[in-house]
């Protein structure tokens, strides 16, 4: 150890381009309240689906479909709150990484959560040939970490570490929390929508013959029913992607590296076997995107395009 | 009336007093839990020496300057007293270990001793996860230095007796994990 001195402190969070500097917190506390202006904005929709249902048919028809709808998403955040890690490391059949076994990824899990100032997450391995990883945990205390053991033949121990800190930059920023609620909510939107269409098509019709504006409101809920869900799930996309490119700049400033994980990722991205074989509903949990066209600009895609997540990394 | 908003506006500056005391107290915690954090990790290495030098000694028996120099870096990490000599002896050893794996590299069958390779691995993790100690170590040192030199810590910490602390120099190359080969 050398002796307490000068000051330094390694900089890596100085844009080399422009010389602008990265203020890590400030991009936290600018993607937090992204965070609330989007539950608002889903709110807002929530809000007026129940407004519409009511003009179109009555009151409390209204209140039925939005109370259950809801009510849904409750009961599925409750239960993504309580039992999510499992479900995510059961669905990617994931192994708890012994000491003995997997001594150099528990051995850089340690040093990485040491760095980042976290409590040591669950470490897990999945066999399959693909590199990726990924993190699962509502809070810090208690998250997991899984790695494939593709991603541990591939990478060295820099690259490692900085996929290690992009998975842990997850867990710190709380995102596993905030997009398994998003998520639940996008469910009810949908849940409401698949009421209606049950109540329009089979349901019995109000007798008295409506004016025009109820016929107009019945449109518009038609319509919204069909666009809301939608539009609701390229918002999460959108949220999703942000947080990718937030967990990189974290990585970089926990590992004091921006290289290792931009090697990491330039890694993934040349690599051309089969896909890792994973359920639908935890792909976008993963550092990339298995199915490689998601992990582009397009607006359904789960993750940023590789190749400017690593620019944007190299020009820290 | 008077006397009621005298009381309210008493009662918000006696509440945002203790928020700042307490940020202060949380932030001193955290850096004086990292520097514990380095601690453990150095006295971790210091367990894994003496195993080490016994694997080696089994195939480099000749070679003694080198395994004194480690035990008396040993023995200088148990007796330090002040952080001071802490840091020295820390430093010592770490140059030893280095010379150690250094000279395991003219022998092919220590190198592929399984034993050695285990220790190798846990000495190169634990030198690791000093770097990541001491880096954070910095951090916490930054958060607690800028809360009681801004407004408005800086208001409290002056009668609270809190002064700045000094950071950890972090050697250039420290983070690279130790990879010793003569060519």
């Amino acid at each position: 150890m050398t002796k307490p001195g000068s000051a330094r402190v390694p900089d890596v969070m100085t844009d080399r381009v422009t010389g602008r500097r990265i203020d890590l917190y400030a991009t936290q506390a600018a993607n937090r309240r992204a965070s609330w202006l989007l539950f608002l904005a889903l709110a807002a929709v929530l809000a007026l689906i129940a407004w519409l249902l009511a003009l179109a048919f009555d009151p409390a028809g209204a209140g039925v479909f939005v109370g259950v709808g809801v009510a849904v998403a409750g009961v599925q955040s409750a239960v993504a709150w309580a039992y999510s890690d499992r479900i995510a490391l059961a669905a990617a059949g994931a192994r708890r990484a012994s000491r003995e076994e997997q001594r150099y990824l528990v051995n850089v899990a340690e040093a990485v959560a040491i760095g980042a100032g976290v409590p040591i997450p669950r470490v897990f391995v999945i066999d399959d040939r693909a590199p990726n990883a990924f993190a699962t945990g509502r809070d810090p205390s208690k998250a997991a970490i899984a790695v494939t053991t593709g991603l541990l033949d591939l990478l060295d121990r820099q690259q490692l570490e900085g996929v290690v800190a992009h998975e842990m930059a997850h867990i710190r920023n709380y995102d596993v929390r905030f997009m398994s609620f998003l998520a639940a909510t996008v469910g009810a939107i949908v849940v409401i929508r698949d009421l209606v269409w049950r109540w329009a098509r089979f349901g019995r019709r109000r007798s008295s013959g409506g004016g025009r504006g109820q016929l107009f409101a019945m449109i518009a809920v038609l319509a919204l029913m069909v666009v809301a869900p939608i539009m609701a799930t390229l918002l999460h996309f959108a949220v999703s992607r942000r947080r990718e490119y937030l967990a990189d700049a974290t990585a970089a400033y926990i590992t004091r590296n921006p290289e290792g994980l931009a090697g990491a990722l330039g890694k993934l991205r040349d690599y051309t076997g089969a896909p890792l074989q994973a359920s639908e509903g935890v792909r976008h949990m993963f550092i990339v995107n298995p199915i490689a066209r998601l992990n582009a600009t397009g607006w359904w895609s789960t993750h940023p395009p590789i190749q400017e997540r690593i620019d944007r990394l190299r020009r820290m | 009336m008077g006397v009621l908003i005298t009381l309210v506006v008493l009662a918000a500056i006696v509440a945002f007093v203790v928020a700042i005391y307490n940020r202060i107290i949380t932030l001193e915690n955290r850096f004086e839990n990292a520097w514990s954090q380095i601690d453990v990790q150095l006295k971790r290495r210091a367990d894994l020496v003496p195993n080490l030098v016994e694997t080696v000694k089994g195939y480099a028996s000749h070679e003694k300057g080198v395994f004194e120099e480690v035990a008396r870096s040993r023995q200088a990490m148990m007796n330090a007293q002040t952080p001071d000599e802490g840091a020295e002896a820390a430093n010592m050893m770490s140059q030893a270990l280095g010379r150690l794996f250094a000279i395991s590299e003219a022998y092919p069958e220590l190198k592929a001793n399984e034993n050695f390779q285990l220790l190798q691995e846990e000495l190169s993790a634990v030198e690791n996860k000093i770097a990541y100690a001491r880096q954070f170590y910095n951090d916490a040192v930054l958060q607690y230095n800028n809360a009681i030199e801004t407004v408005p810590g800086v208001f409290i910490a002056g009668p609270m007796g809190k002064k700045e602390h000094v950071f950890l120099e972090i050697a250039e190359g420290d983070r690279e994990t130790p990879q010793v080969s003569f060519a």
